[in-house]
């Protein structure tokens, strides 16, 4: 643990560190349509999976049904072993599992040091005290210098690159176990994106988060990704190391556009 | 002029009122994107339960305590028993339930205390206020009315502002879905934007009563004025909610007193028609950042 604040046991908050995460025979969808059929995918602890695929494959439905914004007709969701499929995104929220929405993770309307306070609503009660609100916020603003001058302004008046570290500190801030990332460098320079990419790799390998990525863009995820997994229409095609799969020319063509 | 001035001083304890129902709108609004049309049923009601307390007790305070404490309770009960299972269902069932809440509140108000017109009491004096000689067109109790108002208008705005479950209220109303995904229940926080609702208008009911006296029906014109207010000042910001109630008490009262109480409905329809056609999210809208 690298955090300047100490490990986050001290803080009473998700004191076991990294979790495992896996999801078994998942099924959900929208009415008739099935987004996922019996997907199953396993993300070691403190290991970044990247979820690839064509648009409408069930990426963003599969970290949905992981935080439980959609419910799964089926299957389980296991955290460290323990399965909790079908739970409130609250609920999910406080058992360690952040989920960054694609385009919508920072709330416009609030202020940068409200947005990071956010990221405190998981904590449990205990966790609340008002040194571990003061030293959480000073390590994030450490981490993320560009937002210490900010922190009084709107999220509204931030860029897009910065819009991206405010998400990732306040996942930083929430301490979670595993991290959803829904498609962070969308619409972002190729300058910024990398960057970005680069905030993900330190947030697993400093912090030992897992991480779950959704990207479009293969070749950048498949980069820094220990593991990556392929849907097509809704069903795991491939899913192998991140090398295999970027060396795997047959495959980028047919599904991953590279 | 000294005319000008009572009217314009007499405006603001009917404005707070309306302030005080327009904000008690705009919250429900911002958790639930829905329009309680059983506001003013609701104040009405707890308005009747704090006039049997007075009766009883002979107290006025104790009515006024158990009148607010019952606009929380009611407030809080109607969301978990009544509007709860109509949400995420098409928007028109919760519009319909609402109004149905209206007709029922009213109904029960007739059956258990009759139609009758009641008076009743004002927390302090009525006799007008006079600099030296000249009647300034407020009695202490419109004072009073208006500090009241005013103190809880503050008291949440600190509270939305510096507290953790103001910033949980607050994250909730702007994004429900990043709200619910950072842990924080929304549904709870729903449940305590009805009660801090029910409070409000409990509190305009308790004030408005000595002027227009109490029946079922009552604070039906209060509630239009109250929405009117809350339309005006844009229903998702509080601020645009108590400035917009103290606009139209005023501009009502002043064109009440030159031109005769009839015109206040018409004045007050003019002023909704006019604000939405130059800016029909309200005039507070600006302070609202883009949705993404």
């Amino acid at each position: 643990m690298s955090s300047p604040a100490g490990a986050p046991g001290a803080h009473g908050v998700h004191a076991d560190g990294a979790a495992s995460l896996a999801v078994e025979e998942l099924v959900a969808g929208y009415g008739e349509v099935l987004a996922l059929n019996r997907v199953t995918i396993r993300a070691g602890a403190a290991s970044i999976t990247a979820v690839l695929g064509a648009n409408g494959a069930g990426k963003t439905t599969l970290l949905r049904a992981i935080s439980g914004l959609v419910r799964p007709r089926s299957g389980r969701v296991l955290l460290d072993g323990a399965d909790r499929a079908g739970r409130s995104p609250e609920d999910m929220a406080r058992a360690g599992v952040a989920h960054v929405p694609e385009g919508q993770g920072v709330i416009a309307e609030l202020t940068v040091e409200e947005n990071l306070r956010i990221g405190m609503m998981s904590w449990p009660g205990i966790g609340r005290r008002r040194a571990d609100q003061a030293a959480a916020l000073a390590e994030a603003y450490e981490r993320f210098s560009p937002l210490a001058s900010r922190r009084r302004k709107l999220a509204a008046t931030l860029s897009g690159g910065e819009r991206q570290m405010l998400v990732i500190a306040r996942a930083l801030v929430a301490r979670p176990r595993v991290l959803l990332l829904d498609e962070p460098s969308l619409g972002l320079a190729p300058r910024i994106m990398t960057q970005v990419m680069d905030m993900v790799v330190r947030l697993s390998r400093e912090s030992g988060i897992t991480i779950v990525l959704v990207e479009q863009n293969a070749r950048a995820a498949l980069a820094i990704a220990d593991h990556g997994v392929v849907l097509n229409l809704g069903r795991v095609v491939a899913t192998a190391e991140a090398k295999a799969l970027a060396a795997d020319v047959a495959l980028r063509h047919h599904y991953l556009g590279f | 002029m000294v005319e000008f001035l009572q009217f314009t001083l007499g405006g603001i304890s009917f404005g707070m009122i309306y302030a005080a129902i327009a904000l008690s709108l705009v919250l429900i609004w911002r958790g639930t994107r829905l329009l309680n049309f059983a506001q003013g049923g609701m104040a009405m009601f707890t308005t009747f339960i704090a006039i049997e307390v007075i009766y009883k007790t002979g107290s006025y305070w104790a009515g006024f305590v158990v009148a607010l404490a019952a606009g929380i309770v009611l407030g809080a009960v109607t969301e978990l028993a009544v509007i709860r299972p109509t949400l995420g269902k098409p928007e028109l069932n919760s519009v319909i339930v609402t109004i149905g809440l209206l007709v029922l509140f009213e109904g029960l108000a007739g059956i258990f205390y009759g139609g009758q017109f009641r008076s009743f009491p004002a927390a302090v004096s009525v006799t007008g206020l006079h600099a030296g000689s000249t009647y300034l067109g407020v009695s202490r109790f419109d004072v009073f009315v208006a500090a009241a108002v005013l103190v809880t208008t503050l008291l949440l705005a600190v509270g939305f502002r510096y507290t953790s479950a103001g910033l949980r209220m607050r994250a909730a109303a702007f994004n429900a879905t990043v709200a619910r995904l950072s842990g924080i229940r929304v549904a709870r926080v729903i449940t305590v934007g009805w009660a801090l609702a029910g409070l409000l208008g409990a509190l305009a009911g308790v004030l408005v009563s000595p002027s227009t006296f109490l029946y079922p029906n009552s604070m039906d014109s209060v509630f239009v004025f109250g929405f009117t207010a809350a339309v005006i000042g844009g229903l998702d910001s509080p601020v645009g909610a108590v400035i917009g109630g103290l606009l139209l008490g005023v501009v009502l009262n002043i064109a009440g007193g030159y031109l005769g109480a009839n015109v206040t409905a018409l004045v007050a329809l003019g002023i909704l028609v006019v604000v939405l056609m130059v800016r029909p999210a309200g005039i507070f809208a600006g302070a609202q950042v883009r949705r993404v």
